[in-house]
């Protein structure tokens, strides 16, 4: 059966496994969760995904929230195929969680948090908080230092081969771009050149609009 | 060589590192690092850790940041060791795992460090609390651990029915949030409670609440 992804395609958590799925040459059906109806927060849909958010994944019966957890998962079940996203070597390894982690508490905090101000509440009809998202700003500024001078020492976020680490990245970065905050990531060298070559693979440019 | 760890008796990600070391029976040092006169931002630490926080480990040369990386990377080398199962290698197991441990840093850890933040931290560096912030996280808080009372109704642990590193991942910042007053978030829901006080009542637990003191 293939893998079936309760999602909404526009949604970034939702692109995050789409884009994991298409470097690994998983096929999958997006079987689309009706936000505007409330359907995530359905009984139905909270017997599955209790916090009522997508994406969720159905692997022949099997079924994983939590974006990054369904991640890796296939990162893992599928090792055999496409690109290898999750290094065996256990030092290599490790320096990919590390990778993982600072993406998940160093960039999407503030990146999810400015997205929210500038990007979702305007689309939703609602006033910005000015304030917040200039904070934001401020903590993504320092944090996208740290990440230069960690990105000119190994190629990428987990280490010198493309990993989740940075794929972890792509719906954030882009809500970014988004927004008009390209510079963040074009005024730093080398955040400049990892920015570039990772929101230009082919698997993102396939999922980047639409999961 | 001794694992070194790098970090601040209080930190809440120093001390997950010391609870896995504790679990896992793995001798470790731990190297006080002062956040009050800022060493954690001076450049010889931010050599090891450019991004200035705390702990980072060195294992024998090998330098790792990140407290979730950490513990895992002493959780895979030490396997044979201690408390077993904390990550488990059954691929749906493993799963349901990683799943747990992605619930609480992004559904716990970012609302109840908030809400420590605006009792606590900022108080203490003579900031007022933001009260519209702190209502607001403090209804998210509520929102998630309704679902947890959901899950640990269905299952013993956040990752199934045995304990795993997204229990003890939880242990940190959630006794921070007992310690400001604000316990009734885990009281108040039965199935929560019962988790709550297996997790926290745990040897190694009590034993990083009572070593990791200034």
């Amino acid at each position: 059966m293939v893998l079936k992804l309760h999602g909404v395609s526009f949604s970034t958590c939702t692109r995050t496994v789409a884009v994991v799925a298409k470097e690994l040459n998983v096929p999958y059906e997006l079987v689309n969760v009706d936000f505007a109806k409330g359907e995530h927060k359905s009984p139905a849909f909270t017997a599955v995904q209790p916090f009522g958010q997508v994406p969720y994944i159905d692997d022949d019966g099997f079924k994983l929230f939590e974006s990054r957890a369904i991640a890796r998962y296939l990162a893992k079940k599928y090792a055999g195929q496409g690109t290898k996203l999750i290094p065996t070597d256990p030092k290599e390894e490790a320096i990919f969680e590390q990778g993982v982690s600072i993406e998940s508490s160093n960039f999407y905090p503030s990146a999810i948090g400015f997205g929210i101000e500038k990007v979702f509440k305007p689309m939703r009809g609602l006033t910005p908080d000015e304030a917040r998202a200039e904070e934001h700003l401020k903590t993504l500024a320092s944090k996208l230092d740290a990440y230069d001078v960690l990105l000119g020492k190994q190629k990428y976020v987990g280490g010198n081969e493309i990993t989740l680490a940075d794929l972890f990245h792509l719906s954030y970065g882009q809500l970014l771009v988004q927004a008009g905050q390209a510079d963040l990531f074009e005024s730093r060298p080398n955040v400049a050149r990892w920015w570039k070559e990772i929101s230009t693979r082919p698997s993102w440019l396939a999922v980047k609009d639409a999961a | 060589m001794v694992l070194k760890i790098y970090g601040f008796p209080f930190s809440t990600a120093t001390r997950l590192v010391v609870f896995v070391c504790k679990e896992k029976q793995i001798p470790y040092e731990l190297i006080t690092i002062d956040l009050f006169k800022g060493e954690h931002k001076q450049p010889a630490y931010t050599k090891f850790h450019p991004f200035g926080q705390v702990p980072y480990i060195d294992d024998d040369g090998f330098i790792l940041f990140e407290s979730r990386p950490i513990v895992r990377y002493l959780l895979k080398k030490h396997a044979s060791q201690g408390t077993q199962g904390l990550l488990p290698t059954d691929p749906q197991a493993e799963a349901r795992a990683e799943q747990a441990l992605s619930i609480e840093a992004s559904s716990f850890d970012p609302n109840v460090s908030g809400i420590v933040a605006e009792l606590y931290f900022k108080p203490q560096r003579g900031l007022s609390t933001d009260e519209a912030n702190l209502a607001r996280l403090k209804e998210t808080l509520n929102e998630k651990l309704d679902a947890y009372e959901v899950i640990l109704g269905k299952q013993k642990f956040l990752g199934g029915d045995s304990i795993t590193v997204g229990d003890l991942a939880h242990a940190p910042y959630g006794t921070l949030l007992e310690t400001v007053g604000q316990g009734e978030f885990f009281t108040s829901r039965p199935n929560v409670a019962r988790w709550w006080k297996e997790v926290t009542s745990r040897p190694a637990w009590e034993a990083v609440k009572a070593e990791c003191v200034l």
